[in-house]
């Protein structure tokens, strides 16, 4: 996306999703905003135009240069306001002009598109946009620098280049990477003001609703997440008891024999499964029960010993749960 | 104390050792009971009344009186309904791990059918001989089918816990009601046959013919059989829960 003139901010990186879209449209749109509202995620940039509170353009780029404007960038820049949890929001006012050239810079009609500069006649190119009137903006750029004018009525407004935060007077930079080579330019045009002023794309989208559908969906989407995420949770839970049950077994087998297996299955069964391993009472009773299979089989010195070891192996499990 | 004297006289050496024996088996178990789980109890309590039906041969006041002889019999009787009632359990508990009801009970339920037994014999006239004899035959009727039934019983247990250090205690219970077996059943086949020592002293008493003369031989080897599978038996009790206490210490 390109670096943009910043004019006077009036908002910088609010948290975007703490926002609610159409309660910022609406604002914007009340207070007779004119300048640009950028949005910017991890990979992805929106910009809104607007023209005295009117959403005159939006423009969604992503990392990957693909590039969504009007209602579906409205839709898309919904999306990762609730989906994402990041993404900043920067307000910056500008004057209706400016305004203008950055709509066409976004999204007016290109006359030129990665044209070498040298196989161009510069001078008669500034003419053609002086005599006709033309609103817009030239860009003028290289692989590593980049400069733009904007034009009203085929007058320079201005001049912006990389490395600066606003609109400056001078064209020294212009000039500069006009003559580094390899330096190609762009030329958009748009309406005029007037023209702009006639179009709202507030009017067009019902964002209240987009926003209602994409907060319940997304809600859906996080109920399914969360239920999955608990389903997970219990099942490894379930998986560490099965473990710890496998691990008891084993050790009475050891000190008892294969008969330990049954004993150990019917104790928890009389505690209510292998979930009384968790709790502490639960699989001391448990223990006890043991105990007393274990006194009718093996010596109580090995009692002793076996059961040490199971309270150990509970105590440990127990830490993890 | 002349009178025990003159009992002690009249015993024949190899019964005076077995009472002895069965004195010493009936007191380690009864030891063995008392730390040990309720199962334990039955099998030891019962094992100690072994020795109190034994013991009539010591005391003076039996051959007197007939009522306190037949008690020792009906001793004996209770003796292996415990002693199985023990082996039920710990086969049920081999087969379902369940484990229930209390110690105190089991002594409870013992004492009171011993109590009973005496009051039975007490609102009963005297038994004569003749009825006494029929007592000691029942006894070792259900010795005979109650040792066997231990055995199968045994045999099951150990199938279940052959892997547990406790499973040889089971063997030695094996070979103790092989013993009893062969001394019960050796006594039962001389009480069937009327060549056993108390049918000779009713016959003497009331004249009645017999046929022992007979059959010298085989009296003489169910005799010897009654005699020696006795003291083994004692024997084998006694080192049984030696064995099962130096095991389950």
């Amino acid at each position: 996306m390109f670096l943009l003139p910043r004019g006077n901010p009036l908002f910088e990186n609010l948290a975007a999703s703490k926002l609610k879209l159409p309660e910022v449209m609406s604002k914007l749109s009340t207070g007779s905003f004119t300048g640009y509202a950028s949005f910017n995620f991890q990979s992805t940039t929106v910009i809104l135009v607007f023209e005295s509170g009117k959403l005159v353009s939006a423009l969604l780029e992503e990392g990957n240069g693909n590039r969504q404007t009007g209602f579906e960038a409205m839709s898309a820049l919904v999306q990762l306001m609730i989906a994402s949890g990041s993404g900043t929001l920067n307000v910056y006012k500008l004057s209706k002009d400016l305004t203008m050239c950055i709509h066409a810079l976004l999204q007016g009609e290109i006359l030129y598109k990665a044209q070498e500069l040298k196989l161009i006649d510069i001078k008669m190119l500034l003419e053609k946009i002086r005599t006709d009137h033309m609103n817009g903006c030239l860009r003028i750029y290289t692989q590593d620098r980049s400069a733009m004018i904007f034009y009203k009525d085929g007058n320079p407004l201005g001049f912006f280049h990389d490395g600066s935060h606003d609109i400056e007077t001078s064209s020294t930079e212009s000039q500069k990477i006009a003559g580094l080579p390899g330096a190609k330019i762009d030329l958009y045009s748009t309406q005029g003001v007037e023209e702009l002023m006639g179009m709202d794309l507030l009017e067009v989208v019902n964002l209240q609703k987009i926003w209602d559908t994409a907060s319940t969906r997304h809600q859906v989407e996080l109920d399914k997440i969360s239920n999955e995420s608990k389903e997970r949770d219990i099942k490894a839970a379930e998986r560490k008891l099965s473990d710890l049950e496998e691990q008891v077994k084993n050790i009475v087998i050891e000190y008892v024999g294969k008969i330990g297996r049954g004993i150990v299955e019917k104790e928890l069964a009389n505690q209510g499964g292998n979930a009384c391993l968790k709790d502490e009472a639960a699989s001391a009773r448990f223990i006890a029960d043991i105990e007393r299979s274990a006194k009718l089989l093996i010596s109580s010195t090995k009692t002793k010993i076996m059961l040490e070891k199971l309270s150990a192996a509970i105590a440990t499990a127990m830490s993890e749960f | 104390m002349e009178q025990f004297i003159e009992l002690l006289n009249q015993l024949q050496p190899l019964s005076l050792i077995q009472v002895i024996l069965w004195g010493f088996a009936g007191a380690m178990s009864f030891y063995f009971s008392l730390g040990n789980a309720r199962v334990w109890t039955s099998i030891s309590i019962g094992f100690f009344l072994v020795f109190l039906s034994q013991a009539y041969q010591l005391n003076p006041l039996a051959e007197s009186y007939y009522k306190l002889s037949a008690f020792h019999y009906i001793i004996g009787t209770v003796a292996i309904m415990v002693i199985t009632h023990g082996f039920l359990e710990y086969y049920v508990f081999c087969r379902t791990f369940e484990i229930s009801g209390k110690k105190a009970v089991v002594y409870l339920v013992t004492f009171l059918i011993l109590v009973a037994s005496g009051i039975f014999l007490i609102v009963n006239p005297a038994p004569s001989p003749n009825t006494i004899r029929n007592i000691k035959m029942v006894e070792n009727a259900i010795w005979v089918f109650l040792s066997f039934m231990n055995i199968e019983l045994i045999r099951k247990i150990y199938s279940s816990i052959k892997d547990s250090a406790i499973s040889k205690g089971f063997i030695a219970f094996g070979i103790v009601f092989l013993c009893i077996f062969l001394w019960k059943g050796s006594e039962l086949y001389l009480q069937v046959f009327q060549w056993d020592k108390e049918w000779m002293e009713i016959v003497t008493l009331t004249g009645e013919d017999s046929d022992i003369a007979l059959y010298p031989g085989r009296v003489q080897f169910s005799q010897m059989v009654s005699q020696y599978a006795g003291l083994l038996s004692s024997i084998s009790v006694s080192g049984t829960f030696i064995y099962l206490y130096r095991l389950l210490k």
